[in-house]
């Protein structure tokens, strides 16, 4: 699979209502040794939201610097993305995604920490 | 910055859009060997059940092709892949991956990559045809 067969995927909870559209993917270090890099990228979830213009550029996640005004700006047009953790990813089939939990459940994006 | 930073080799979580993608690729010469055009993402046991992991970096026009789409993406994807042995895309295993700073740094030369295949197509059967294209420099 693509990374970017991911992107754009839109997400559906349990009941069948949109969540939003899959803007990113979160990766934590701890997957299999990939030689001399070490511990591989492993998914942890998928970044899910509304219109995702200016997302690519990051001043929606904290640690991004930049304009304030661009900042606040982005971070209030992301500010309902939510976070969905690969654990709750039940199926995924032609550019849907669908979640085992209701879109109430599904946390806000954590902030990117080391 | 736009796009974020990444300084740390061993960072320990990213946004693979944000932090990987559109990365500028450098071998272990230091010579430029492609953009991050896209990501392989492999499921350790074939199943969606377990979290898949990101395998390997896909580079050139064949990486790009599915997200342009279209018959000109299906049109660019099968161009490239006429261009060598490999199917699909460039790839580079995340194994020869040293470092990841504002660039990606690689442990081996491009040469032993299949990255620049477009560009010696285009040297070995466009420009090298060109009357006067083997004389070096003046």
């Amino acid at each position: 699979m693509r990374l970017s067969e991911l992107f754009g995927c839109e997400v559906l909870d349990s009941d069948g209502r949109w969540v939003g559209e899959v803007h990113d993917a979160r990766m934590v270090r701890d997957g299999p040794e990939q030689g001399a890099f070490g511990p591989a990228y492993r998914m942890q979830g998928l970044i899910v939201g509304g219109g995702s213009w200016g997302s690519r550029l990051g001043y929606d996640r904290g640690e991004v610097k930049g304009p304030w005004p661009l900042k606040k700006l982005f971070q209030w047009l992301h500010g309902h993305a939510k976070f969905v953790d690969w654990a709750v990813v039940a199926g995924l089939q032609k550019g849907v995604i669908r979640v085992s939990v209701p879109a109430d459940q599904l946390p806000s994006v954590p902030t990117l920490r080391q | 910055m736009p796009g974020g930073n990444v300084n740390e080799s061993a960072r320990r979580v990213i946004d693979a859009g944000l932090h990987l993608l559109d990365r500028q690729i450098v071998d272990k010469d230091g010579r430029l060997a492609g953009k991050v055009d896209d990501l392989e993402l492999t499921f350790p046991h074939g199943s969606m059940s377990d979290p898949p992991f990101v395998s390997a970096i896909l580079s050139g026009p064949g990486a790009l092709a599915p997200q342009i789409g279209g018959r000109l993406g299906k049109w660019i994807a099968a161009a490239e892949s006429r261009l060598s042995d490999q199917p699909g895309p460039a790839r580079i295993s995340f194994g020869v991956v040293k470092r990841i700073e504002n660039d990606i740094q690689l442990i081996v030369s491009r040469d032993d990559l299949d990255v620049t295949r477009l560009e010696d197509w285009v040297r070995d059967t466009i420009i090298s045809k060109i009357p006067g294209a083997r004389h070096a420099p003046q």
